[in-house]
């Protein structure tokens, strides 16, 4: 596969829709085919190059440069390549991806990773509400694949989530893993309020713990150790750095709930 | 006497060595890592979940002690132990990886169990056994691998789901000619000390060692195998076709399986030359190995071939 560099003309009137435009749909296209690719812009349908001047790159991912705040679902349904924006993106990035590694330079609006599949989706800057949470009406939110945001993240994230690994550098808001039916989060800062609302399994550990801990009265706190795992969690997350380095070697506290829903999940403070 | 290929016999250090071969057949195995909070324990599980696995015949699988691993070498960085476990079909090694894991491992306390192979067909290693878990237990995909926590009394027991089974090659084995019991001993024990300094084989027989070696078919009907006159040295003089001379007084029995040909190969080429290292002056005289005439496998490992060229010695 050959490298593209889309590079945006200006910044448009309406919100744009992205869909489409990702690595394996350009797989094998020319410049000329991939210019013409049709793109949603309020209530019509452009071309790609309305908005983005199309040329070939030396690399093999496609690069996006500029401000794409007011372009929604980038990398939506992504399953192979890589995908690179050098700024801001809209809403739904990353969404329904399934392989294939997208990354964001800047800041993501909501629902970034919304069931995500698999794959790597990282975040450089923050990310807007419900990321890693599930569409609105589904049932299952994340569901695989490795999401990482450098930044901080908003409110609901995580929701519904149910497999794979999602990990925030900076602070979350609140509700954070709210209804989370399985897999990991990784917190790096602070959360807000109720994390763990409704949480039936899946663990979130708070790398950076702050006492005294904010536990729902839903929680208890777990007595017997869990040496063995935590070694391999912790030296699974010791990989991205930052807050998760050197984990494996402290000590933890478990919290165990949301007794309201199942009682099976937990929240991991690192003291 | 035997004679080598050359027509010459192969004498080294005093110990003769036969023109003969170990006849050894294709199985199917795992490793298996077993850790603990202390290598105590872990030692404890490897020898309880490798206990009564000498042969195939009866036990249902071959299986032992391959080395100790260093905290570095483990998944959990804890102590532990890897096991290789050796038996005639993937069918059969995979109810018997449950069960011992099941009996031996998951209730010694502190243990832990992962896969120490990865390519090849998975079978279950703690897919079924979270079921003791009663509902409680939990599944965790840690870098793509799944594991499974089940809740026990000193805290959890930790299992990866499935390991991995490979070909392999069971029944390697060298026969060892000595004057007396004691020569025997001090002989196979230095011979089985050399073959676990090497990766990827286990001597499954009570300190690697078999007195009980065996021939094919029986007078009895019920039996398919039975004791190896040719090598007992109290039916000297009475069994036809006894392969013993009159300084003869003890033989022993290493056996080997190996992940590999090679693996077994050159384990009986470092138990050789820890017995000519010991001599004929330390009681070691001739050196066979048991075959059955190529009707039982097709790994066939010549002893004089596995020796190194006298000047490479």
């Amino acid at each position: 596969m050959s490298g593209w560099r889309l590079a945006l003309r200006q910044v448009p009137a309406l919100r744009v829709d992205l869909r489409g435009i990702v690595p394996n749909a350009l797989d094998g296209l020319s410049c000329a085919e991939i210019e013409r690719l049709p793109v949603g812009h309020g209530n019509a349908t452009l071309p790609l190059a309305e908005f983005f001047r199309v040329e070939a790159d030396s690399g093999n991912a496609i690069v996006v440069a500029g401000d794409l705040a007011r372009f929604d679902r980038v990398g939506w349904q992504m399953a192979a390549g890589c995908m690179h924006v050098e700024g801001n993106v809209g809403h739904y990035a990353g969404g329904c991806m399934s392989a294939g590694e997208l990354v964001v330079a800047g800041d993501t609006g909501l629902l970034a990773a919304c069931e995500m599949a698999g794959g790597t989706l990282t975040i450089g800057g923050n990310a807007g509400d419900f990321a890693a949470s599930t569409l609105p009406g589904s049932m299952d939110g994340m569901r695989g694949g490795l999401l990482i945001v450098r930044g901080d993240a908003g409110a609901r994230f995580a929701d519904r989530m149910r497999r794979g690994t999602a990990l925030v550098f900076g602070n979350a808001g609140d509700f954070l893993a709210s209804r989370m039916v399985a897999g990991t989060i990784a917190l790096g800062g602070q959360a807000g309020a109720h994390a763990g609302f409704g949480m039936r399994r899946g663990s979130v550990v708070f790398a950076r713990a702050q006492r005294p801990l904010h536990v729902g009265e839903t929680f208890v706190r777990a007595l017997g150790t869990t040496d063995v795992y935590w070694q391999l969690l912790a030296r699974d997350l010791a990989r991205h750095g930052g807050p998760f380095a050197g984990l494996a070697g402290k000590r933890t506290e478990r919290h165990l709930g949301d007794l309201a829903a199942q009682g099976k999940g937990e929240l991991i403070f690192v003291s | 006497m035997t004679v080598s290929s050359t027509g010459e016999p192969e004498v080294r250090n005093g110990v003769l060595v036969d023109a003969t071969y170990a006849e050894a057949f294709p199985m199917k195995a795992t490793r298996i890592l077993i850790t603990a909070h202390t290598p105590v324990w872990a030692r404890h599980a490897a020898l309880s979940a490798t206990g009564f696995a000498t042969s195939v015949i009866a036990c249902g699988c071959e299986a032992g002690i391959e080395r100790e691993l260093t905290r570095d070498e483990t998944p959990d960085g804890r102590p532990g132990l890897s096991v290789l476990i050796f038996s005639m079909s993937g069918k059969e090694l995979a109810r018997q990886v449950e069960r011992r894991v099941g009996q031996c491992v998951l209730t010694c306390p502190t243990t832990a169990v992962f896969a120490g192979i990865d390519e090849g067909e998975a079978i279950a290693l703690g897919r079924n056994l979270r079921f003791f878990g009663d509902g409680w237990q939990i599944s965790k995909v840690i870098a793509g691998v799944r594991y499974w926590r089940v809740p026990v009394m000193d805290g959890e027991f930790v299992a990866q789901e499935s390991t991995a089974v490979v070909k392999a090659v069971g029944g390697g084995n060298l026969l060892l000619l000595c004057r007396d019991t004691e020569s025997a001993l001090a002989v196979a024990e230095a011979a089985v000390s050399a073959m676990k300094r090497l990766p990827n084989v286990i001597m499954p027989f009570p300190g690697g060692v078999v007195r009980a070696g065996s021939k094919l078919g029986s007078k009895y009907a019920a039996l398919s195998a039975s004791t190896n006159d040719a090598f007992c040295p109290g039916l000297f003089g009475l069994v036809d076709g006894s392969v013993l001379t009159e300084q003869i007084g003890c033989v022993l029995e290493i056996v080997i399986d190996g992940l590999s040909e090679a693996d077994v190969g050159a384990a009986m080429r470092a138990g050789m030359l820890a017995g000519i290292g010991i001599g004929a002056a330390g009681g070691l005289l001739r050196i066979s190995a048991g075959n059955y005439g190529g009707k039982l496998g097709p790994f066939h490992f010549h002893l004089r071939e596995l020796l190194p060229d006298r000047e490479a010695a």
